[in-house]
């Protein structure tokens, strides 16, 4: 199992330093950089902005400034921003845990959803209820994320009930821990359910069409004429094998609430990550940009790790290791 | 036909014991819609008495009382509180909250005003200036403010280990100005020749605690000192003479500033200012965010743009605010024409040269602007809530603008002659040729940043069509379109804007022919026409006349001869309006700056 994990993470070596080359060329290769708003502003001079640029080096091919940036990795460090002078590692930890935060309650909120409706959806095939969740899911899956946080925005605006956005209210320094506490639900509840609704219909779907399959197996068959309660069968049996597909999906689930936070970030003012790169990504603050692509990957690397990992815990017939 | 009906009921009975779950889903439900509804209030603020400075400045407003909480938002959150690294508006307008210049501009009385020098002396030859710092100012963490500070502040700034915007800015004729501590109180500036602008210029670096910094300064780490980081873990650290002190600071959040309670401002009762408890600031992902949070009242004071001030307006009533008309903005925009001679490293000209005929004719730039519609664009595009702009400097900044320049309304007849004049002739189909038998056809470059951009582009198009002149737009990223007129130089015509200041030696990098943004040709070795020499000497000559009144004679001239020249295409300029709480005294908008100059004076009345 150990020999497993650590050949998965030293084979995602060589695979980071390609994606952090094509980050540089791209960068390079994307119109002006990141001094480009000093330039436009009439009362910056000339020399400042002459200095900054042999700082950054930005007048160099980008292989100078991917050496440079391989030379701080090697030392531990990923850079500073240029934007804001500040380690890169350290912009990107004040950012994490709202991410993850919203990340994961939408991972939880979208699986206990979506298993028992699309367990239901299967048990019920062709009911008013299957119909009903199915003309759901493809509504859910054919909205995008953006425009169901814009509405969600305007719902809040309307209605009072939930704020506008951000992570927590203007009071919030000056409250109690359990004030707080609710203050960050409060604000967690329309992201969460923006985020996640799109995971809801799609696993919903996966869980159902699974389920269907195995309710028409042998050992279905079987159990029922051996006599065992229907709702054994189903939830015991039927379940544990059907579930197997959206344990392994599970690890695309990260990288995909990841992606999709950036648009739901930016849009619902929610201060995470998204909001941080796609600054950085406008600014051409470069190596935010890169360290946070490369974090990226490093989720979708590691979220299909945990997902191989939990699939052998959940499925004894799966073996990690040929031996 | 479904059989629904029985389906649904054996759902709903084989459910059943499930719903036995809800009231508790419901009871916990209600519990957290409790919990959200009550939400602390923030407490007031409780002042600790310490003895005012003996150089103590008095307001000349009307005495209020303390209390209150101001929000406001921001599109954009700080990115340093080191004056020395921030280069946009948002990191140095926090900066100001908590730090002093030696001086500052004020907005109404348009004139500089002391800050923490209380007064100054300038000798007779104008190249040395003597300021008297206020006494008894102390820090905000208590230590006191003593001309070893502004030492330390000028040294740091011209230190070959910190680059920083403002070094250039202090250096006068090729020379850094010099500074030096005559007494505890007492410093004086000399500068190679005398500059006028001086007294302004020195405001705008906040002067910084030297007995904070000054290890930082030692080690080399001083660029590296007072970042976001260190607002958010230890604002304590952000020690300064300001009307504030940094209270906590939520990346991405918000910013709250709370009293600093050493502050030199008092009021003619002598409360110490500020009056409010705290200055909140949030960040929010754009303008039209922090518009919307102005209309539904959970923000004190806003900018509105002119096509919103109906919609917001509708809501005054409902939370009690009003929306200032400040007249013209500040900014210009303008199109303008590659002048640039000369041929780039392939050996291509920048501008073909029968281009570059046309566009350094002025005949020909003058027909053009006569020719567009600015006036159709000021109804259509901001439904008469913006200006003809005719000069190069704002008519927002009453003190230094000209009124007098030449002007160039629309006029298509005129346009027409002038070209003619200048031997551009109609041929078949309406097109127009130059006396070359070129036909006229250039490209504009505009930055796709905002939604007004593309509906002046059409309009200059088909203005532009009518005199027998193909125009074609060409949308850019903004970035592209810095690297092109700045750097590359390939282009025919361009739009863009600047954010213009209050005192014209902000605008030195445009008006003078070695400028960076002198765009149309820009860092010219020797000024390449006549009239370009004659700004610059207007510059020059403006900048060492110290009588306010002769400066801007000035001033007033070089803007007729850009205007006369014309080579920036002055468009329009947009009315401003500024939403702010009713709620709030001594409010004093400006033309130009921030709604809330004057933060430190605003106090709540309690009648509302």
């Amino acid at each position: 199992m150990l020999a497993f994990i650590i050949r998965r993470i030293l084979s995602a070596v060589p695979l980071l330093f390609g994606i952090s080359v094509l980050v540089f060329i791209l960068m390079a290769v994307a119109p002006g950089d990141f001094l480009d708003v000093a330039r436009s502003q009439e009362d910056i001079p000339a020399e400042y902005i002459e200095r900054m640029e042999q700082e950054f080096a930005l007048g160099e091919p980008w292989h100078t400034r991917y050496f440079i940036w391989v030379g701080n990795v090697v030392q531990g460090n990923l850079g500073e921003s240029w934007i804001y002078r500040v380690p890169v590692t350290e912009l990107l930890w004040q950012r994490i845990p709202a991410t993850l935060v919203l990340s994961a309650l939408s991972i939880l909120f979208a699986l206990c959803l979506a298993i028992p409706l699309g367990v239901l959806a299967a048990i019920y095939k062709d009911s008013i209820f299957d119909r009903i969740s199915s003309m759901f899911a493809y509504a859910a899956l054919s909205i995008p994320e953006f425009f169901l946080a814009l509405l969600a925005v305007m719902f809040a605006a309307q209605t009072g009930l939930f704020p506008t956005g951000g992570l927590s209210s203007v009071e919030h320094e000056f409250m109690s821990f359990w004030g707080r506490m609710a203050d960050y639900a409060h604000h967690l509840v329309l992201p969460t359910i923006v985020l996640g609704m799109g995971s809801v219909a799609s696993y919903m779907r996966i869980m159902r069409a699974n389920f269907l399959d195995y309710v028409r197996s042998d050992f279905v068959t079987t159990a029922r004429a051996k006599g065992v309660p229907e709702g054994r069968i189903m939830f015991l049996h039927v379940l544990r094998n059907a579930i197997n597909p959206l344990v392994s999906g599970s690890g695309f689930i990260l990288a995909t609430l990841l992606s999709g936070s950036i648009l739901v970030e930016n849009v619902m003012n929610y201060p995470g990550l998204g909001q941080l790169i796609f600054e950085a990504l406008m600014r051409q603050d470069e190596f935010v940009v890169v360290a946070a692509v490369l974090m990226g990957c490093v989720m979708l690397m590691l979220g299909n790790l945990i997902a191989d990992l939990l699939l052998a815990w959940s499925d004894p017939r799966i073996r990690l290791e040929k031996n | 036909m479904y059989a629904v009906l029985p389906v649904l009921e054996k759902f709903l009975l084989e459910n059943i014991y499930k719903l036995a779950a809800l009231p508790k889903l419901a009871l916990i439900t209600c519990l957290l819609l409790i919990l959200f509804a009550c939400k602390g209030e923030i407490p007031p603020l409780e002042r600790k008495d310490h003895p005012l400075p003996q150089d103590a400045e008095v307001s000349e407003s009307e005495p209020g009382l303390y209390g209150g909480i101001l929000v406001t938002a921001e599109s954009q959150q700080p990115r340093t509180f080191n004056p020395l690294v921030a280069e946009d508006a948002y990191s140095s307008q926090a900066i100001g909250r908590f730090l002093n210049g030696l001086t500052s501009y004020h907005p109404l009385k348009e004139e500089v005003v002391p800050e923490l020098a209380r007064s100054w002396e300038i000798s007779s030859d104008h190249k040395s200036i003597t300021m008297h710092l206020r006494r008894g100012v102390l820090w905000s963490d208590g230590e006191p403010f003593t001309a070893a500070d502004v030492i330390f502040t000028f040294k740091a700034l011209f230190d070959e280990r910190y680059p920083n915007r403002y070094q250039g800015q202090y250096i006068i004729a090729g020379k850094p100005i010099g500074f030096e501590k005559l007494d505890r109180h007492t410093v004086r500036f000399t500068t190679a020749r005398p500059y006028s602008p001086f007294l302004y210029v020195i405001g705008f670096i906040g002067i910084l605690p030297r007995h904070k910094l000054v290890d930082a300064y030692e080690q080399g780490t001083l660029l590296q000192e007072w970042s976001v980081r260190t607002a958010m873990h230890e604002s304590g650290e952000l020690v300064g003479t300001g009307p504030f002190s940094v209270h906590s600071f939520r990346p991405g959040q918000r910013i709250i500033f709370e009293p600093n309670p050493h502050y030199w401002r008092v009021d003619s009762r002598g409360q110490r200012l500020p009056y409010v408890d705290y200055l909140i600031t949030r960040f929010v992902q754009d303008r039209n965010t922090a518009t919307v949070l102005f209309a539904s009242g959970q923000i004190d004071a806003a900018d509105i743009a002119p096509g919103d001030v109906v919609g917001v307006s509708r809501n005054a009533p409902l939370h009690g605010f009003t929306v200032h008309h400040r007249g013209p903005a500040t900014g210009i925009r303008f199109l303008w024409f590659n002048q640039k001679p000369g041929v780039n490293e392939d050996g291509r000209p920048y501008v073909e040269p029968h281009k570059l005929e046309w566009f350094t004719n002025k005949y020909f730039r003058q027909a053009i602007l006569h020719g567009f519609n600015r006036e159709g664009l000021i109804q259509s595009v901001y439904f008469g809530r913006a200006e003809l702009l005719h000069s190069i400097i704002s008519p927002a900044n009453q003190r230094w603008h000209n009124p007098e320049v030449p002007k160039y309304p629309y006029d298509p007849r005129r346009a027409i002659e002038l070209l003619e004049e200048q031997g551009f002739e109609f041929r078949e189909g309406g097109q127009l040729y130059d006396k070359h038998g070129n036909p006229v056809i250039f490209d504009v470059y505009a930055s796709e940043g905002d939604d007004i951009t593309p509906q002046i582009m059409s309009t200059f198009r088909e203005n532009m069509r009518d005199l027998g002149i193909r125009v074609r737009v060409r949308y850019l990223d903004f970035g592209t379109l810095v690297a092109r007129i700045s750097r590359h130089f390939e282009y025919e015509a361009a739009m863009m804007g600047f954010t213009g200041g209050a005192d014209p030696s902000g605008g030195r990098a445009i008006y003078l022919s070695s400028g960076r943004l002198h765009l149309w040709n820009p860092e010219q070795e020797e000024p390449q026409t006549e009239w370009e020499a004659n700004v610059d000497e207007l510059v020059y000559a403006s900048e060492e006349i110290f009588d306010l009144e002769e400066r801007v004679d000035y001033v007033h001239r070089m803007q007729e001869i850009f205007s006369e020249q014309l080579p920036l295409l002055y468009l329009l300029t947009p009315h401003a309006y500024a939403g702010l709480k009713d709620k709030w005294r001594n409010v004093r908008i400006p033309a130009m700056g921030s709604v809330i100059w004057n933060i430190d004076e605003l106090y709540l009345d309690r009648e509302h």
